[in-house]
């Protein structure tokens, strides 16, 4: 078998394609055996994120509805179509506008890219948020996922901030007076510091203002911040702490569950099987140093399936599911594009993204309740969850304790009647400022319908929890009041809200200005 | 057992199956089928048709299906109309449909596409690459597509409208002059000259609609109809607007319209400025005086009429005096004409006309004197009166006999505020006197001091008049600074 150099160079090019592939595709071939499938899984940078063996609880599609990796396949499509529309787009006030409507009208599908772009970025939002609700009400926040929970919320803030950046870009009117609503917002601690006299010594709200608009007005300084941030700073945050939210995940045991009974028997799919008795002297985990939930060696094979290839069929079908909806959206509805920002014409009404409509809505009766202290209470109130509630127990269920699904109705009803109430009460009968026109500012700074309507949720929850002796369900009630205020609060500035904050019953009814 | 995953395998095939539809839809959608294509296309069979020359073969084989603009950086605009519009240069063209016809006119010939574009003169949006976004009527753009009978507005961007033809401009030519017909300088200002009453016209035509009260009009909401509107019925558009109206015919409407669109004080660079648009700019800087009744026909009319007759104005809810009329011209004085037109009237609703307020010209100001003089003889030398006043009696005279109309101290109600400092400045004793001697004749000022029966004798009519001038002093700066306010709604309302 003596090669020349030659023969052996021209054997080697000839092999080059499989060669090739077999360096790319280490396995070589689909996996055959358990022991093949495992390899295939952690083998691979992107797969070993996950364990070699599923519980068959996760594949179960309502358990999570795909939510989490429905908000992780929308962000991959934003940047994809972001880093397409970065090619034409130019962070200036006097060529944003135009390279929008270039991308619009003459870049190759441009505006299908941007409808994607548009689309996804919304959905992003949305699934973040019904994924929160999601892990909470299976109560997946619960030890040892106390930090995933923060870096979850973490997570939806970046989002968030994400998407309001965004909304500058265009620099049309839309985006101009939503910015310059966002950032009075974040100028609204001015309204304390301003009923207190203190503005002069100290301006928090101006501060953050000028932080955010480099400047006391929405212009190139803002463009050029909102630009490195939406496209920079944000995305780097979020994939950092998207790969710090995978990883804990694998490190805190996949999926909550609740725990199979050890040496009982387990039912699923109309079997039983065994769950084998952990031997609780004995580590079979290679790095025992590791604390938390080791891939279930110790277990045997109850209730558990390959990985490879039945979540990874999962998680790419939600996948292209995400795909498929944004491109179904895109292809019948344009992202909007108003007339070239203009200083001098107010929109009105001028409306933040919908998202921070909520916030709008508790603006309008006090800026510093519900641009700030709100908002703080509501982040600082969810990222407390895990550590209030405690007690195991209902992992991986929805409404998995006693008596949960019936105070999740209760606080539904009673949170919809309030928050309804309170709007419908504001709307008729206005607020102190149309009783007492002199009142002092602080007043209506500290009642008015939206720290009444946290106050109300608050004693609600404390009812429930001296009531049911329970903190979970005490936080169940507080987390649906806030999903209930935020839906209603969000629909109502959305729909409700017309021209100078007037109430109307339809947005047709506006008056044309 | 079950496949776990089945499921998710169905999902992801029906998913994929979703995602390439739409995909090569949306490819096909934006790309082959994009209006654009399909409409040089069909510009490509009329070429073709139209061949049967050298020339026509030659433009033929140059034609490329291909988006074409025309770029032009000192307007400021891209405008694609071109890409479908392919045959506007193309004097074959015009017996084909559009949009593939000839553009009407020469127009073309002295203002090239390629050096005017297409919106600097239609509006519309440039940029757009389908006919509705271009119109713009119904999409997010300030300025849509202007009707083509409208389009003469924006002629005035580069050229004086006076030295334009007037048969290539008919309606702004009307427009122009129904402008000074109507007297509408009394309320507007324009080119810094004209009232204060209504909003300054200058930059009428760059208003987008947003600026524009649409409530009380019918779609479609162009700036045009809604002037064309407004003309018609001013309160009716703009719910307790002041302006009177201007009772036109249905073309003059339009002509006023496009007038108001012609109003635009656009940036354009001096390359593209017809050299009579320099010389008018420049004669702007130096105008020329007007007669007197030039001025009065272009800056009174509106609300004094022909100045004969005194009439009672519902909406200002006061007498407007004849300020041609007999009684007025034989007793006020050159000066204090002078005062009244130069200074206005504060705490009424007319405004200051001095050269930095309503911009006339002093020359304008002495004409208009002199016009207002011309139809009455002046005043004869007054008869002195040498008493000596008492306040004290004189405020209870003006309380039974001045109060009712012209208010307590003066203030003004049906009959003019006599309390205000342009007022005491401006009326010398001897007209203050013989106004209330004789009173003002079309007014309801009656005479004081009928030869039948005398109401007042000259002691008392002095008296009065000492009352008079202490309200002067009375009020002072505090009085200045009353009139200030009650005079600003008047102004403000649009």
């Amino acid at each position: 078998m003596a090669e020349t150099a030659t023969q052996e160079f021209l054997h080697n090019l000839h092999e080059l394609p499989h060669t090739v592939k077999d360096a790319c595709f280490r396995l070589g071939k689909t996996p055959e055996s358990e022991r093949e499938e495992s390899q295939a899984t952690f083998h691979n940078l992107f797969l070993h994120i996950h364990s070699v063996r599923v519980h068959l609880r996760t594949l179960k599609p309502t358990l999570t509805f795909g939510l989490g990796l429905m908000a992780t396949a929308s962000f991959v499509i934003t940047l994809i179509t972001g880093v397409l529309l970065m090619v034409y787009y130019k962070p200036s006030t006097d060529l944003a506008y135009q390279s929008i409507k270039d991308i619009h009208f003459t870049v190759s599908t441009g505006r299908f890219i941007r409808n994607i772009h548009r689309w996804s970025a919304q959905l992003m939002v949305l699934t973040v948020l019904l994924h929160m609700a999601r892990v909470f009400f299976t109560a997946s926040y619960k030890k040892p996922r106390e930090f995933n929970w923060l870096v979850g919320l973490g997570l939806l803030v970046i989002t968030l901030a994400l998407s309001f950046t965004g909304y500058l870009l265009p620099w049309d009117q839309l985006a101009y007076w939503a910015i310059t609503i966002g950032s009075n917002i974040a100028n609204s601690p001015r309204e304390l510091t301003d009923a207190i006299g203190m503005t002069k010594l100290f301006d928090p709200g101006g501060l953050q203002k000028r932080l955010l608009l480099g400047a006391n007005y929405v212009g190139q300084d803002a463009l050029i911040r909102f630009y490195v941030l939406h496209v920079f700073i944000l995305p780097l945050a979020l994939v950092t702490m998207l790969g710090v939210h995978f990883w804990r995940i694998r490190k805190d045991g996949g999926l909550a569950k609740p725990e199979d009974p050890p040496g009982g028997l387990a039912e699923w799919g109309g079997e039983k099987r065994l769950v084998f008795q952990p031997l609780a002297t004995k580590t079979y985990g290679l790095m025992a140093l590791v604390k938390g939930k080791r891939p279930p060696v110790n277990r045997g094979p109850e209730n558990t399936v390959m990985s490879w290839p039945h979540l990874f069929w999962a998680e790419l079908s939600v996948f292209m599911v995400t795909v498929a909806g944004t491109l179904v959206l895109s292809f019948y509805s344009d992202a909007p594009l108003k007339e070239l920002a203009n200083p001098a014409i107010p929109e009105n009404p001028a409306k933040a993204p919908w998202y921070f409509l909520g916030i709008q809505e508790l603006v309008s009766y006090s800026a510093f309740t519900g641009g700030l202290l709100i908002p703080v209470i509501v982040v600082v109130g969810l990222a407390l969850i895990p550590f209030l509630d405690r007690r195991p127990g209902g992992e991986g269920t929805w409404f998995g304790t006693s008596r949960e699904r019936s105070i999740f109705w209760q606080s539904l009803f009673f949170a919809v009647a309030v928050t309804v109430g309170m709007l419908a009460f504001t709307v008729n009968h206005g607020w102190l400022r149309n009783w007492f026109p002199n009142i002092h500012q602080l007043w209506i700074i500290a009642i008015n319908p939206g720290s009444l309507l946290v106050l109300i949720f608050a004693a609600w929850s404390l009812f429930t929890l001296k009531r049911n002796d329970s903190v979970r369900l005490a936080a169940v009630s507080l987390f649906t009041c806030f999903l209930v205020g935020f839906t209603l609060l969000t629909y109502f500035a959305t729909v409700h809200r017309g021209p100078n904050w007037h109430f109307y019953w339809w947005p047709s009814q506006w008056p044309v200005h | 057992m079950n496949d776990p995953s089945r499921i998710y395998r169905w999902l992801l095939l029906v998913a994929s199956l979703v995602t390439i539809i739409y995909l090569v839809s949306a490819a096909v959608h934006e790309n082959y089928l994009a209006q654009w294509k399909t409409v040089q296309r069909e510009y490509l069979t009329i070429l073709q048709q139209k061949a049967t020359d050298d020339r026509g073969r030659e433009l033929l084989a140059k034609f490329r299906v291909e988006m074409k603009q025309a770029s032009i950086p000192a307007l400021g605009t891209v405008d694609r109309c071109v890409t479908c519009h392919n045959g506007i240069d193309d004097p074959r063209m015009t017996d084909v449909p559009q949009p593939h016809r000839t553009h009407p006119g020469h127009i073309l010939d002295k203002h090239p596409v390629d050096r005017f574009g297409c919106t600097v003169c239609h509006h519309g949006q440039g940029a757009a690459l389908t006919f509705n976004e271009a119109k713009a009527e119904d999409v997010f753009w300030d300025y849509p597509l202007l009707p083509p009978n409208m389009t003469e507005a924006t002629c005035v961007t580069c050229h004086d409208a006076e030295k334009l033809p007037p048969d290539q401009i008919p309606l702004l030519v009307v427009g122009m002059k129904l402008y000074q017909e109507k007297s509408c300088g009394s309320c507007h200002k324009l080119g810094g000259r004209g009232g204060t009453l209504g909003p300054a016209l200058d930059n009428e035509g760059a208003k987008s609609k947003h600026q524009l009260i649409m409530t009380n009009l019918k779609p479609p909401h162009t700036t045009w109809s809604w002037q064309n509107a407004h003309f018609r019925d001013p309160g009716g558009v703009v719910p307790g607007s002041l302006m009177r109206n201007p009772t036109v015919t249905r073309p003059e409407t339009l002509a006023l319209t496009v007038y108001m669109l012609s109003q635009w004080k656009r940036d354009v660079p001096e390359s593209y400025l017809a050299p009579d648009k320099i010389e008018q700019k420049y004669r702007a800087l130096h105008p020329t005086p007007l007669t007197g009744e030039q001025v009065y026909r272009q800056y009174c009319t509106a609300c004094h009429g022909n100045g004969a007759y005194t009439r009672w104005d519902k909406k200002f809810n006061r007498f407007i005096p004849a300020i041609r009329g007999v009684s007025l011209v034989s007793t006020a004085s050159r000066d204090y004409l002078q005062a009244n037109i130069e200074q206005g009237r504060p705490g009424t609703q007319m405004p200051a006309w001095g050269p930095h307020a309503g911009g006339l010209l002093p020359e304008e100001i002495t004409g208009v004197i002199e016009y207002l003089r011309s139809g009455a003889t002046a005043a004869a030398p007054a008869p002195a009166l040498t008493l000596h006043g008492d306040a004290g009696n004189g405020l209870s005279l003006f309380l039974r006999n001045c109060a009712g109309c012209h208010g307590m101290n003066g203030r003004g109600g049906m009959a003019p505020e006599i309390g205000n400092p342009v007022f005491q400045q401006a009326a010398p004793d001897e007209f203050i006197i013989r106004t209330i001697r004789n009173g003002r004749v079309g007014t309801a000022m009656p005479a004081f001091q009928r030869p039948d029966a005398p109401a007042l004798g000259d002691q008392d009519i002095a008296d009065v008049l000492a009352y008079l001038r202490t309200l002067d002093s009375h009020r002072g700066q505090k009085a200045i600074a009353q009139n200030t306010v009650t005079a600003a709604p008047s102004g403000g309302k649009p």
